[in-house]
């Protein structure tokens, strides 16, 4: 079995008495892209800047590719340059003083490579983010996209084994940024190359992750497959950070008479059906429920039914976001721009079981 | 594991900030010393200590109420200059505002050294060419006497003037025009909305410049030394000046005397720095905004001839006297009594001790400047970039000499090494080291708004990359520092050609240096030999302030 090519485990980071990361751990295999998503000041920078070496932490160890570079029981700290990694900046760091060419062959001089290898592996990198035909152009003359690519280009030219990413699509605007996504999940795929991605936007992290580690505070709140982390939130955080979600309060009354369920009464009085999570524990006393898994109107196998009014129906483009009162107070619900309800109407919402989280 | 880099990192970074450290900090504690020292004055150390020479002060009082009443005309008059011009300048829609703008610079460069020689050539008693005219028409006396505390405070105020200006205006640049305009919007007239928002905005700012100015005149030797010791009229900078000279030198009184004048500054300065940042609300926001300017309609001839006038009296006026007196026999603007001769710059040049003075300053500039400014920048990248502890106290430590007048420094620096058993004391390498040291401020203020416009990641990129530390150095930061370098060797460059404070108490026969040759020059033989060698000064100065934007032009040219 390989071993995996990122392990972080037990990591501190203090600023003073301000701890930015609180004991965290976590193993990346090789090829994979894993994203560190959370709110800002949640840590997730600090973290992948302490595997570029580029923070020390207080305690716990960084391995990678099978080797220590930082120990805080063995006193072993690799320096930055040692590590073998590579990094895309938030802010891009094209240096202005040299052209794109140069730019992007830093990596190859640093290591004395031959110039005819450095020219080729140059125009090889180019080649991959298009932009072989600017390669003689000051860097300072590029737009914010194009600095993206040549960002990326240095930082995949001298084949690193590891590469993290510090938000880098953040300073895109958010059409440039939905393209260049496909684009890095794509590069990611054909060069096969292990990844750290640290972003706030948590669409970006369920589009191109294999694994999402959703932080808090300097913890890990969950980690999972994106469908993992959507679909069974393990906490009310989680629920709310990634998505949107509906949180229902309330208790759990028992199994239901079908017993695959468990019957969960809302403040207010009404009874819905919920799933059992495996990790179900007591004190549970809130339910997630996501909107875009709420129908308006009967729906077939939608164990749960209640009827409710449309408040408020605001269009947005891709779906219709409806504000519906129900029993237990205000409900949000996305539809298809298909399905038209005028505000005031009465309709019935139907959910099933299997999509009400129980935290 | 230690990497090599990194510990040559951690060799190199405390031996730089120590060295500078030492460098501005032991001076000062042969100052503090000497200033307890109430024994014979010449025995090194000293025999007994008290405080005698701080209460003696007392009995200097009319010297403190000579500093005073200078220094407060002289504030007054040029935060009203500075005021004036700032918002003429930034604020209404005169034409050729931005020629102005960078004429106003210029009264900097002129050096209050040159303003006094320049003022009292025009207005010194009987012999000046003002009071030449005055006389000629037949009115009695003088009509100014430049040689007066009122003397000394315009001519200060002249050159402070700008300062208060570029200080104000940065406050009414920095002012978000939309404050403003909400104002309008929300119903209050122009003057309503000048009285109300904009004055409370801009007062911080000015309140500042005028603390800073104040601080500065407290400080300044050249104007009262040159205008104030003929009447002897003393402030408390010349007076120190004269304890050294007396027989025996009063060494003790003169410490005592400039700590106490840099204690009062010290607290000035903060006061200065408190206000700005306490006061000044969000507006400095180091965002430039295009201010709104006002259309002042028919007020704008009369407004372009006050700025134009600061300008004439600040500049153009000084300058023409020096270069007329420069050229004639005598100085005298009766036309019939001209003669025109080369012959005062031929002596300027020639002269036994005056010609290597010049050369003195010049390789002096050079070689400070040249030595200097790496150093400088390693410090600068030290302080505001590395992770090293105690860069806080490095800062304020290296900032010092900023907050001790000049004079009195090189008092401290005087005492200190001549009692050190390197036999420096009187050799150009002395100076050089005294420049380094107060011009270290200087320096790094200069290189280190380069620094922090540095994003920090493309240093970080370089590493990421596997460049190691001196690589990095050499490939990413120095070449981006480039522009922040040029100007800090342009600007240490120019003010040790210019520096006297420091250089009259540690030049020696055989190590003059050009601005105490020109006092001296002044003082002892002729006005018309002074101006030349003035003139020569200011050009040097000119010609590397000329030099120093093309550079920069290109510099910033080639990075952007």
């Amino acid at each position: 079995m390989t071993r995996p090519r990122i392990e972080v485990s037990d990591l501190v980071v203090r600023y003073g008495d301000a701890t930015a990361v609180d004991g965290i751990g976590f193993d990346i295999a090789p090829g994979e892209l894993v994203t560190l998503l959370g709110p800002s000041g949640c840590g997730k920078t600090t973290t992948l800047r302490a595997v570029a070496g580029l923070e020390t932490p207080s305690s716990g160890s960084i391995r990678l590719n099978d080797e220590t570079v930082y120990s805080a029981p063995e006193r072993r700290n690799v320096p930055t340059e040692k590590r073998g990694v590579s990094m895309v900046f938030q802010s891009y760091a094209i240096w202005p003083h040299m052209t794109v060419f140069e730019n992007v062959a830093y990596g190859l001089r640093v290591r004395k490579l031959p110039q005819a290898e450095v020219r080729q592996n140059v125009q090889r990198v180019l080649d991959l983010v298009q932009m072989q035909d600017f390669s003689e152009r000051p860097a300072s003359k590029l737009s914010g996209g194009q600095q993206q690519r040549v960002a990326v280009a240095r930082a995949i030219a001298f084949s690193p084994n590891v590469l993290l990413f510090d938000e880098p699509l953040s300073n895109l605007d958010a059409k440039l940024r939905a393209e260049m996504r496909v684009e890095l999940r794509e590069l990611q795929r054909r060069l096969d190359i292990t990844s750290l991605y640290v972003t706030h936007d948590q669409e970006e992290a369920l589009a191109i992750s294999d694994r999402v580690i959703v932080m808090n505070g300097g913890k890990i709140e969950q980690i999972g497959t994106p469908e993992e982390i959507y679909n069974r939130p393990r906490s009310r955080f989680v629920a709310d950070f990634v998505g949107s979600a509906n949180l229902i309060q309330g208790e759990v009354r028992g199994p239901s008479s079908s017993n695959d369920t468990l019957i969960f009464e809302a403040e207010g009085g009404m009874r819905l059906e919920v799933v059992a999570s495996s990790a179900s524990r007591d004190g549970q006393n809130t339910v997630a429920l996501r909107p875009s898994y709420i129908h308006l109107g009967h729906a077939a196998g939608s164990r749960n039914a209640v009827a409710g009014r449309i408040h408020r129906r605001m269009f947005h483009g891709d779906f219709i976001q409806y504000v519906v009162d129900w029993p237990a107070g205000q409900l949000i619900v996305r539809r298809p721009p298909t399905e038209l309800f005028d505000e005031g109407s009465e309709v019935t919402i139907s959910f099933e079981p299997v999509h009400c989280v129980l935290l | 594991m230690i990497v090599r880099g990194l510990s040559l990192r951690q060799i190199v970074m405390p031996l730089v900030v120590l060295l500078c450290g030492t460098l501005v900090l032991y001076p000062i504690g042969f100052l503090i010393n000497e200033s307890l020292n109430v024994g014979d004055p010449s025995v090194f150390p000293p025999e007994e200590y008290g405080l005698d020479n701080y209460w003696n002060l007392i009995d200097d009082y009319h010297i403190l109420a000579n500093t005073a009443l200078v220094a407060c005309i002289a504030t007054v008059l040029a935060v009203l200059f500075g005021f004036l011009q700032a918002w003429i300048l930034t604020r209404t829609n005169i034409p050729g505002r931005q020629r102005l703008e960078r004429l106003m610079e210029l009264p900097y460069y002129m050096t209050p050294l040159i303003g006094a020689l320049a003022w009292g050539v025009l207005l010194g008693p009987k012999t000046g060419l003002v009071n030449q005219v005055w006389r000629s028409l037949g009115l009695p006396g003088d009509l100014f006497n430049i040689y007066s505390p009122y003397g000394i405070a315009w001519v200060m105020a002249l050159f402070e003037g700008t300062v208060a200006f570029v200080m104000i205006s940065a406050a009414m640049k920095s002012m978000d025009p939309s404050l403003e305009e909400s104002s309008r919007v929300l119903g209050a007239g122009k003057l309503r909305t000048a009285l109300r928002i904009t004055l409370p905005l801009v007062a911080p700012g000015v309140l500042s410049a005028t603390i800073f100015v104040f601080a500065e005149m407290l400080g300044s030797f050249a104007a009262a030394f040159v205008l104030g010791i003929p009447g002897r009229f003393y402030v408390v900078t010349t007076a120190i000046w004269q304890a050294t000279l007396s027989f025996p030198p009063d060494y003790g009184r003169a410490a005592a005397m400039g700590l106490s004048l840099f204690g009062v500054m010290l607290i000035t300065l903060t006061l200065a720095r408190l206000v700005l940042r306490h006061g000044s609300y969000a507006t400095i926001t180091g965002k430039a905004f295009r201010p709104r300017e006002m259309d002042v309609g028919r007020m704008r001839w009369p407004l372009l001839g006050i700025a134009w006038g600061y300008i004439i009296v600040a500049v153009i006026l000084p300058l023409a006297a020096l270069l007329l007196t420069s050229f004639e026999k005598f100085a005298t603007v009766i036309l019939p009594q001209m003669k025109f001769t080369l012959a005062n710059y031929e002596t300027a040049l020639q002269m036994g001790s005056v010609g290597p003075a010049f050369v003195n300053s010049l390789t002096l500039g050079i070689s400070v400047a040249t030595v200097g400014v790496p150093v400088i920048g390693v410090l600068a990248w030290i302080i505001y970039r590395s992770r090293m502890p105690g860069r806080g106290a490095a800062e304020y430590v290296i900032m010092f000499p900023q907050a001790v007048p000049r004079l009195v420094f090189g008092l401290g620096l005087l005492w200190a090494w001549i009692n050190l058993p390197i036999p420096i004391y009187g050799t150009l390498w002395l100076l050089g080291l005294a420049y380094f040291t107060v011009f270290l401020p200087l320096g790094l203020r200069t290189i280190a708004s380069v620094v922090l416009q540095v994003d920090p990641s493309l240093e970080e990129c370089a590493r990421v990359c596997g460049a190691p530390w001196i690589y990095q150095m050499r490939t990413v930061t120095l070449p981006l520092l480039r522009p922040g370098m040029v100007a800090a060797w342009l600007l240490i460059f120019i003010a040790s050609v210019r520096e006297l404070g420091v250089s009259i108490f540690l030049m020696g026969p055989n190590s003059k240096v050009i601005a105490p040759a020109i006092v001296n020059s002044w003082l002892s033989s002729s006005s018309e030999l002074s101006a030349a060698m003035a003139l020569i000064q200011t050009a040097t100065v000119f010609a590397a302030v000329a030099l120093m934007f093309s550079l920069a032009r290109r510099v910033t040219g080639v990075t952007q």
